[in-house]
């Protein structure tokens, strides 16, 4: 199986800050790849680096086995982007930017776009300056899809979108994926990178903290502690222990490590209860953002 | 092409506009001339006793007392600066625009090389100001045909030549300008024009600074100096092209590794 995207090393810095720090992953072709990362954990700007629309501070990318930023036009040929944020020309009509969009491209979309505009349900002949933010994201979910790329990026493409719209849009996604196209998605929303990804990164701080299965991600050995009857001070100090706080009479801590050694800690301690919990979805993925 | 189009498209109304309100200027005032003429006369000797200031706007060099040098000395300058202004702010806003308009992104997701949606853009750019240039001659010409006479074709095409070439050069630096800034330097580019103009008065003004005529490119199109036949020297316009082409390379350079957002 080749990849889709490869990124080797990659950084990017803007003087002192740092976007992203040496990212190595790999998204296999056909995959339908999930993003995940908290605000400016680097997600976009590893999608502008892919894009070549910013420049790598050091390191390389690859996508479609072509080199960013050497061969960027083929690059930009057979990928599709859906952007966080949709700005469009204002003055024009939503069919001229989706007809402008396929021009450059050198094709005539006609047939295709009309069809995504039509499950989207957009309208085509209203000027983009008349349009909501949901609608001009579908806009730009026209843009990014009608030339069937074999790559599609997509930086939160659900924002804005109703829950209805963004059933239809996976629908759309999902579509592309079973023929073939490459998904890559960059999320807050983890119940989306559950439901239609295989694979997921996580990002935090501008590294890449972990890429797996989806599956193995959330089957992490991560489990949530509540004892009733033991104070702050009381609790002993175990390996593997996260952040710990106080819910009414219990103190809670997320936990790691090895489940023999806690219990060996809190053998002949003074607790009423004890409760160990698998964690929720978000608890599994946002634990690898804790500090 | 495709770029090239659109971005003409998006500012026909603009160019339209723009160049109506010039070239119309210079028609209204051509079509005033009968009305001015024996004022003009008189205007023509009061100012050739004025010395320096005569010489600031040519008038030491035509005489405005006819069609001709009425054009060369009154009108041109509303062309020039007009003209100049016009270029200064379609330049600036070619790129800028698309980081002010955040439509960067956008762009730059369609398999463009950045050299090639530069390119376009300054051939919209050209496109643009030729095309104002047209509508303006056009109606100047207007003009000289309702008042039953036509200027020296020689020094008309030299003269609008030059300002078209003029226009072109503070464009392209006020283009170099719209790829280091995020938003439009309108500010910085309408300045800018008005500066250059202001330099070339003051340099035939000042003697001490006749040597900063090279670093206007007002100076090698003034109306008078061409209608009267004197030729702009060759050192004038190698540093205009000098400029345009170093604005033009700079703007390439920085843009093909700038990052965008």
């Amino acid at each position: 199986m080749r990849n889709a995207i490869e990124m080797r090393e990659l950084t990017k810095t803007y003087g002192r800050n740092t976007g992203i720090r040496e990212i190595t992953m790999t998204v296999e072709e056909g995959d339908m790849f999930g993003y995940l990362g908290p605000n400016g954990a680097g997600k976009s700007t590893s999608i502008r680096c892919l894009l070549g629309m910013i420049r790598a501070s050091s390191g390389e990318a690859y996508v479609l086995g072509r080199k960013v930023g050497r061969e960027q036009k083929e690059i930009l040929r057979r990928v599709g982007y859906v952007p966080a944020e949709c700005f469009l020309y204002p003055a024009m009509r939503v069919e001229e930017v989706i007809g402008y969009a396929a021009r450059m491209r050198g094709m005539d979309c006609t047939g295709e776009a009309g069809r995504l505009c039509d499950r989207l349900e957009v309208d085509r002949r209203k000027r983009i300056r008349e349009l909501s933010l949901g609608n001009r994201k579908k806009v730009s979910i026209v843009c990014a899809l009608q030339h069937r790329p074999e790559l599609v990026i997509m930086d939160e493409p659900t924002s804005g979108l109703d829950p209805l719209m963004q059933e239809v849009f996976f629908e759309l996604v999902t579509e592309r994926n079973r023929e073939g196209a490459t998904c890559f998605l960059s999320s807050h929303v983890l119940q989306e990178v559950r439901r239609y990804c295989r694979h997921a990164g996580i990002l935090k701080e501008g590294r890449l903290v972990k890429t797996d299965t989806v599956e193995n991600l959330i089957g992490t050995r991560l489990r949530r502690v509540r004892l009733s009857g033991l104070s702050e001070t009381e609790l002993p100090s175990v390996p593997g222990m996260g952040a710990l706080w106080r819910e009414g009479e219990e103190l809670v801590f997320s936990f790691q490590g090895e489940m023999r050694e806690l219990l060996g800690a809190l053998h002949g301690l003074d607790i009423r209860d004890m409760l160990i919990t698998e964690p929720s979805l978000e608890e599994a993925f946002l634990h690898y953002f804790d500090r | 092409m495709v770029l090239t189009r659109q971005e003409i498209k998006m500012n026909l109304r603009s160019l339209l506009i723009w160049a109506f309100c010039v070239g119309g200027m210079c028609l209204g005032c051509l079509l005033l001339y009968d009305s001015v003429r024996e004022s003009m006369d008189g205007m023509g000797e009061l100012f050739a006793d004025m010395g320096a200031f005569s010489a600031a706007l040519g008038m030491d060099k035509v005489n405005i007392g006819t069609l001709e040098g009425y054009y060369a000395v009154e009108i041109s300058i509303m062309l020039s600066l007009g003209g100049a202004m016009f270029a200064a702010m379609l330049g600036a806003g070619l790129l800028a625009k698309e980081e002010e308009g955040h439509t960067t992104e956008f762009l730059n997701a369609l398999p463009l090389r950045r050299g090639s949606i530069l390119a376009e853009k300054y051939t919209a750019f050209l496109v643009q100001l030729a095309l104002f240039h047209g509508i303006c001659t056009a109606l100047i010409l207007c003009g000289f045909q309702c008042m039953g006479q036509m200027p020296c074709w020689e020094s008309f095409l030299k003269y609008h030549g030059a300002v078209f070439f003029m226009c072109a050069e503070v464009g392209t630096v006020c283009f170099l300008l719209s790829v280091l800034c995020r938003k439009r330097p309108l500010g910085a580019a309408v300045g800018l024009t008005v500066a250059l103009y202001m330099l070339d008065l003051m340099c035939r003004v000042v003697p001490a600074l006749e040597k900063m005529k090279y670093f206007t490119p007002f100076y090698y199109c003034s109306g008078a100096d061409i209608f009267s036949g004197e030729r702009a020297g060759a050192l004038g316009w190698g540093i205009g092209i000098g400029v345009t082409a170093l604005a033009l390379a700079g703007a390439f350079c920085k843009y093909r590794r700038k990052d965008l957002c």
